[in-house]
């Protein structure tokens, strides 16, 4: 589904990554850790093609096609979805009207019926109950005022509505307490198929205590420098990552 | 600080307030054609500089003092003011420090200004300007090794005039406001400083002001060009003695930054404010402007303003050059009869051009205080983006607080962000304090230096801790 | 001919009621002796009249031009058409004395009472003091609670016409009322209307007032809204400015009586060559007031958005909470947004602040959305929406939203949304 080889990505003239292979099959749940300025969230936004995010080597293909020339919109519709470390507030826009003309855009590429409004708040008011998600948050203005739980919920809101075949959460789980990181990796979870991928970057292993991933890559300095299965994660938690014995040229220490 | 000196601090109203007894050679009051010839006359100035302030003082008929700020004064009687007063000396002016008249310098010494080059404030090179003249410059030959060229600007006008007339007006023209074109004719001295291309300026230079002679109006003109790559940090400090009837200060700043150089522009005015009826003191009408004239030039504002009746001042920044920057950081404090309208302009015309305004104001007794600000972003200034942050803090419930921001936008890709706040001091805040053992006083001053914290970080060491004692000073009694 | 005939001409061809004569003659004096209002007040900075100067008014002579009477079945309440500055058409099913027009109820003493008296003294509205022919009247009782909104519609269809709408609403201790006043021009020739809203709220009185300015693409648009507000009333307003060449409306709110609430919500488009300026004062005269201002601009084209919102806190008025939100988006490189959100402290005793932030569209929001496959020229469509809506957020009355957000959504899309995205 997704292939990544020899990938070298810049941001402002400056490499951030330096040379990464990474293969993710469809139904399969990928984990990407490593210290802060590995480059993990880098991974994510270029997968998502944000602007500014330059590929100068290496290539990004996805569903047999090179990614970079693709416009956001084109990747989302294609069933990329990233879920934001930081959810952007959209005063005045209401979430049902943003979530509608979300799914209507997907569905009107995919040459699909738009959904009327009320088809469309029957089937979100089921993704809502399945994701534990009061009614109230679809008339709440788009993420504005939200808690950090709350927006990360709606992330999971969002990836449930748009039902993608590549899911990337781009540290999900930062900031959340216990209960909210389980609500949300219950909805994940509900989420796995066999034809949808997922990809969960996080600096810490405990999410992955709820998300069982079929493989864990951890990435520093722009490169994934060791690849394994769940263990790996546990290993890393217990010796932290100074185990790696990388060059330390992250800003914060880690502290698992 | 501790107890012994806080109450050093507290008894004394404003401990600058005396007179110097010096033989002064004064000009006769009033102002026409020939009092702006004998000033240009005194100081030997070249024919150019005559010239100019001939036109300056032509426009000035014809201009009206301004009245759109919010501070009130009788009106000023133009024809009863001495426009030139110094200190006797021999012939044209000291040649080092062993010609200054030693009660000068003890003057100097009782207001912590040292005009000796052992002095305290090692480091930092003074230009002492007393009444409208300059008496001494410290630390001129070694400045000069490196090219820097530090000096009197009546000095500058006879041994640099390619430079001055380069310069002088090209930020502030003598046709700019009222008050600048009065400066303009009839300005009396002031510092000079250029700093060549690529140095770095190794210590603070410092400009020390202070009116003696009664019913004289001081109008210093200060100049800097900081040429391509240069940096210079320059510190002015302000006091005047004690009198009844109000003096006028009406001084001109011009900087000019080319092509990576960095301007530092720290002010610490504590000119006499009045006494607690209002009686007397400063007024303050001063014209300072920046111009960013290369590619990622940067000039910086702090200012701490403490003293004069009336303050009205708006230290500006024209943004030319592309990815140039402007800052503006502020104190105001106005107590007792004390009125402020200060602020700032930051023009922005390059791309990628940057400013900062962080402004405290702090309004206490019967004190006004506004804060006047004007962001202009051109068409051409793709890319700009200004913060701006206005506080203001009352301490009494006569005291006044106005925000006045204009905001003008006429790019796309600016971003332009304004936030204001006003409050009074917080009781739960002041009643925590106390209740660690802290009198009203100390908890006052603790809470205003916090208030104050983003400009004072801003400002050299010395001057920071300057301007927290004066603070200090200027507030006693400000509560309850 | 001097500039100042066409008014002293308009002035001796009114038949006025006899008390308000020698008022009309002395508002015209004292417009004459300060003529417009010019760029060289610090207040008429960012808008100038210049051109209104250059042009010869004349007062309307007729109801000429199209009958309008339009749909009176879509305004969803009661409803008042002026056309040209007379009474065109009513469906007003309100008893006489509560609604009806300034003519009619000329002798009443609310009118007596309060007429000329809440309005500053501005040249512009000296100058409709003189020269107002009719206009509306609303007086709710005390007590009454009137939950069908009223409608005055002021239409313009004559070339070269000076028109002065007026309209005096008093609203007794705890009465209720919702109050919309719709500008509609039927023109493209040049006109120009200068009205004056004059409200007076008694203790515990609320009213909900809507403005909206759609006005001919050639019209002129002066108008001041002035508010006493007694203790513990409220008064909710909602500027909407989407139509007319040149748009100045200035809203004076005096909060006379303790614990009065205001919370007035602004939209201005200015696209094309449209200058709308909005200039809000409000005045905390009394303790323990609280007021809310909530702006949005948005200019393209060669649109100017000019928003200046004073607020005045006198000595005698602690304990005031006043907030200003001020927003202005700025999408193109020949449009301009002018903001002055002014604080004027004289109390100590206060919480007061303002934002103001201009810019273009969010990249950070723009992007979130395209993430989610919408594309860009409809995550566009949205922003500039939400940023609408922003300042929609007092309607709560379905009726008035249903009646209003067609005209929104239609102005935006006409003007804005067309046009090709850079």
């Amino acid at each position: 589904m997704l292939e990544i080889k020899d990938l070298h990505v810049s941001v402002d003239d400056k490499a951030i990554l330096k040379g990464i292979d990474l293969t993710v099959k469809p139904g399969e749940i990928h984990a990407i850790m490593g210290p802060n300025g590995s480059g993990k969230s880098t991974l994510a936004q270029v997968l998502a093609g944000r602007e500014g995010y330059r590929v100068t080597q290496g290539s990004l293909r996805y569903l047999d096609s090179d990614l970079p020339p693709f416009s956001p919109e084109a990747r989302a519709r294609a069933g990329i979805f990233l879920a934001f470390q930081y959810p952007i507030e959209i005063p005045g826009v209401a979430n049902a009207q943003f979530l509608r003309s979300a799914l209507n855009s997907q569905r009107g590429y995919r040459g699909e019926p738009e959904l009327d409004a009320f088809d469309f708040l029957e089937f979100v008011k089921g993704r809502l109950a399945m994701l534990e998600i009061d009614d109230s948050f679809l008339y709440r203005s788009l993420n504005e005022g939200f808690s950090g739980g709350e927006k990360k919920r709606n992330e999971i809101l969002q990836m449930a509505v748009l039902e993608p075949r590549l899911a990337i959460l781009d540290e999900t789980d930062s900031g959340l307490d216990i209960d909210a990181l389980k609500v949300v990796a219950r909805g994940v979870n509900a989420l796995r198929a066999p034809d949808r991928a997922i990809i969960l970057v996080t600096h810490y292993q405990r999410l992955l205590e709820y998300i069982v991933p079929d493989r864990v890559h951890v990435l520093a300095e722009g490169r994934i420098v060791r690849s394994g299965d769940r263990d790996l994660a546990l290993e890393l938690e217990a010796k932290g990552y100074g185990w790696l014995n990388l060059r330390n040229n992250c800003e914060e220490p880690f502290i698992p | 600080m501790d107890n012994l000196e806080l109450q050093r601090h507290l008894d004394t109203e404003y401990r600058w307030g005396f007179v110097t007894d010096i033989e002064q050679d004064t000009l006769p009051m009033g102002l026409d054609e020939d009092v702006v010839r004998l000033i240009s006359a005194k100081k030997g100035e070249p024919a150019f500089m005559l010239d100019w302030r001939l036109k300056a003082y032509r426009h000035w008929l014809t201009m009206t003092e301004p009245t759109w700020s919010s501070v009130r004064y009788p009106a000023i009687d133009y024809q009863t003011l001495h426009y030139y007063s110094a200190p006797k000396t021999r012939d044209s002016g000291p040649k080092s420090l062993a010609e200054v008249d030693p009660e000068l310098l003890r003057t100097y010494e009782k207001l912590g200004i040292p005009l000796a080059e052992r002095g305290a404030l090692a480091g930092v090179a003074v230009d002492a300007v007393f009444d409208s003249v300059s008496v001494a410059t410290t630390f001129k030959d070694k400045l000069e090794q490196l090219g820097i060229l530090f000096c009197p600007f009546s000095e500058a006008v006879i041994k640099y005039p390619e430079l001055v007339q380069q310069y002088l007006g090209s930020v502030v023209p003598y046709t700019d406001n009222f008050f600048a074109s009065l400066n303009s004719a009839v300005f009396s001295d002031g510092s000079f400083v250029y700093v060549p291309k690529g140095v770095r300026c190794p210590m603070e230079l410092s400009t020390y002001f202070r009116i003696n002679a009664r019913n004289t109006g001081q109008f210093e003109r200060t100049l800097i060009i900081a040429d391509e790559g240069g940096y210079v940090s320059y510190l002015e400090g302000c006091t005047a003695p004690t009198r009844d009837e109000n003096q006028l200060h009406a001084a001109v700043v011009e900087l000019v930054a080319l092509q990576d150089a960095r301007i530092k522009y720290s002010t610490v005015q504590n000119w006499y404010p009045g006494d607690a009826e209002g009686r007397g003191g400063i007024y303050n009408f001063v014209t300072k402007r920046g111009d960013c004239r290369g590619e990622r030039a940067h000039i910086s504002w702090t200012q701490v303003e403490t003293g004069s009746a009336i303050t009205w001042k708006y230290p500006s920044c024209i943004l030319r050059g592309d990815h140039s920057v402007g800052e503006f950081y502020s104190v105001a404090l106005t107590n007792h009869h004390q009125q402020a309208d200060t602020g700032t302009k930051m023009i922005h015309i390059g791309r990628d051009t940057r400013s900062t305004i962080v402004s405290k104001g702090i309004a206490a007794g019967y004190g006004s205080n506004a804060y006047r600000g004007l962001v202009k972003v051109l068409a051409t200034a793709e890319g700009a983006r200004n913060h701006t942050q206005c506080d203001s803090l009352l301490m009494s419930p006569t005291s006044a607080a106005h925000t006045f921001p204009y905001i003008e936008v006429r790019n796309p890709g600016a971003i332009v962000e304004h936030e204001a706040t006003t409050s009074r001091i917080g009781e739960d805040q002041l009643f925590y304090l106390q209740s660690r053992g802290l009198d009203e006083e100390e908890a006052v001053n603790l809470i205003v230096n916090g208030f104050c914290k983003e400009v004072f970080k801003e400002l050299p060491m010395e001057f920071a801790v300057e301007a927290q004692k004066l603070l200090a000073v200027s507030l006693e009694g400000a509560v309850g | 001919m001097t500039a100042n005939t066409p008014f002293i001409e308009a002035l001796r061809r009114i038949e006025v009621p006899g008390w308000l004569a020698s008022e009309r003659g002395a508002a015209l004096d004292r417009f004459l002796a300060t003529g417009m209002p010019s760029a060289r007040l610090e207040d008429w900075k960012h808008t100038s009249l210049a051109a209104l100067e250059r042009r010869v008014w004349h007062s309307s002579t007729s109801v000429a031009g199209e009958a309008v009477c339009p749909d009176i079945a879509s305004y969803p309440g009661h409803a008042l058409v002026f056309q040209n500055g007379q009474l065109h058409c009513h469906g007003i099913y309100l008893a006489n004395q509560i609604a009806g027009t300034l003519l009619d109820l000329a002798n009443t003493q609310a009118v007596h009472q309060y007429l000329g008296q809440v309005a500053d003294d501005t040249a512009l509205a000296n100058l409709n003091l003189a020269l107002w022919q009719d206009g509306a009247h609303v007086y709710v009782p005390a007590g009454d609670h009137i939950t069908l909104p009223i409608f005055t519609l002021f239409g313009a269809a004559e070339a070269e016409a000076m028109l002065y709408p007026r309209t005096l609403a008093v609203l007794e201790h705890g009465a209720e009322a919702i109050l919309v006043e719709h500008f509609l021009g039927q023109t493209g020739q040049p006109y120009w209307q200068n009205a004056v809203t004059e409200i007076v709220l008694e203790d515990g009185a609320h009213l909900t007032h809507l403005k909206v300015i759609e006005e001919g693409a050639a019209a002129t648009h002066t108008s001041l809204t002035a508010v006493r507000l007694g203790r513990d009333s409220e008064y909710r307003a909602l500027h909407i400015g989407l139509d007319g060449a040149l748009a100045r409306h200035e809203i004076r709110v005096h909060m006379a009586g303790p614990g009065a609430t205001t919370r007035i919500d602004a939209f201005d488009l200015a696209d094309g060559h449209r200058h709308a300026d909005l200039h809000l004062r409000i005045n905390h005269r009394a303790p323990s007031g609280t007021s809310r201002v909530t702006y949005r601009g948005l200019a393209k084209g060669r649109g100017r958005a000019v928003f200046d919102g004073h607020v005045v806190v006198d000595r005698a008025a602690p304990k005031i909470d006043a907030r200003q939100s001020c927003r202005g988006l700025l999408l193109s490189p020949q449009a301009e947004i002018d903001a002055m959100p002014r604080l004027e402290i004289y109390a100590d005793d206060v919480k007061c602040g303002h934002g103001a932030s201009i810019g273009n569209l969010d990249r950070e929001a723009l992007f979130y959305l395209q993430s989610r496959g919408i594309d860009l020229a409809l995550a566009r469509q949205l922003l500039m929406q939400g940023f609408a809506n922003e300042a929609l957020g007092l309607l709560d009355h379905t009726h008035l939203r249903n009646w209003l957000m067609p005209r929104l959504i239609a102005a935006m899309a006409r003007r804005t949304l067309m046009e090709p995205t850079p």
